[in-house]
């Protein structure tokens, strides 16, 4: 049986032929037991076939389907048209408010571990006058490291009574 | 995108920021602080009685102040010819140690030493409390409490922390 008698069989089983060749072929397997044994053969592997070919189904038309893309694909095109681009002023716009929170808090941070060159001493060296006392003052002086708190009584008063040798004795 | 890589720095300075006010007051503390807080140690003070003149030293006898301390005294309001030492007592304090010094006659101080190398300096005249203050006192830092006297003299009671 040649290639060209093997297809006739094929496309006979599939009902792919003209009526004339239709008949020549029903003929022809009719007389002839190879061609009856390939038809069979055939059409047992269709059946086979056919029972574990899954059958996909859309939910919505082709048309539809193939539609539906196209319309997305006009929005996007759409949308990035409309969209502007952001300009370099812009972002430098955006980012001024959250940059200068940063540079104030990189500042803060620099301030509190480097103390200023100059000041001597990073805790505040605040004289607390305790005394409820209108004639005390405090005088501090952060470049000769020094406070002085200057009692205001007066002369006769109770470190200095009649001479210098009373408040201040010599030794 | 920029922007997130934006607000990540951000979060980074903002850590980095809060790690470094965490370890400042450490950093401070070891710096200045050292050794002299820990509660366990005395820490030597000294208190001298200072009297200021403009009239010529009269009597051979009295001692001159320290000149580091004429010179910052003559660089403030307290301004005098002369300064005399008239009385030097040293101090010795742990932690949250006060104790009692007679300076003169009339003079006498109570010192504490408090945390943080906070002092309490209360001065008494005839027994009775005249003025308190309290303040860091770290070494190089001088408290000075004075006050007037008779023939336009001045009498200083000079605390500092000393080795």
């Amino acid at each position: 049986m040649t290639e060209e008698q093997q297809l006739k069989l094929q496309a006979f089983l599939d009902g792919e032929l003209p009526e004339s060749d239709g008949r020549e072929v029903a003929a022809w397997i009719a007389r002839d037991a190879d061609a009856t044994a390939l038809l069979g053969e055939l059409k047992n592997t269709r059946n086979a076939l056919k029972g574990f070919e899954p059958e996909v189904k859309l939910p919505e038309s082709r048309e539809f389907h193939w539609s539906k893309i196209k319309r997305e694909i006009e929005r996007t095109a759409r949308e990035s048209a409309v969209a502007p681009k952001a300009s370099l002023f812009t972002w430098f716009r955006r980012a001024l408010i959250p940059l200068g929170a940063a540079v104030a808090l990189g500042l803060v941070a620099i301030i509190a571990i480097h103390p200023v060159p100059g000041s001597h001493h990073p805790i505040p060296m605040t004289a607390n006058v305790m005394v409820g006392d209108a004639n005390a003052f405090t005088y501090r002086d952060d470049t000769q490291d020094m406070t002085v708190v200057w009692l205001s009584y007066p002369t006769e008063n109770k470190f200095a009574e009649k001479s210098s040798a009373d408040t201040l004795p010599a030794k | 995108m920029r922007y997130g890589l934006f607000r990540a720095c951000l979060l980074l300075l903002v850590a980095a920021f809060f790690l470094s006010v965490a370890a400042a007051p450490a950093q401070s503390s070891s710096r200045y602080y050292s050794g002299s807080s820990t509660g366990t140690n005395a820490v030597n003070f000294e208190a001298q009685l200072i009297w200021g003149t403009n009239d010529k030293q009269s009597d051979p006898k009295l001692k001159p102040a320290d000149s580091k301390l004429i010179g910052k005294l003559q660089k403030s309001p307290f301004k005098w010819d002369h300064y005399f030492e008239m009385h030097k007592e040293p101090i010795k304090l742990r932690l949250n140690e006060e104790k009692t010094i007679t300076m003169s006659r009339n003079c006498v101080i109570s010192v504490t030493y408090l945390k943080d190398e906070n002092i309490k300096f209360q001065l008494f005249g005839k027994g009775k409390l005249a003025n308190t203050v309290t303040q860091p006192l770290p070494k190089g830092r001088l408290l000075i409490t004075g006050g007037d006297a008779e023939n336009s003299t001045a009498w200083f009671v000079v605390l500092k922390q000393v080795e």
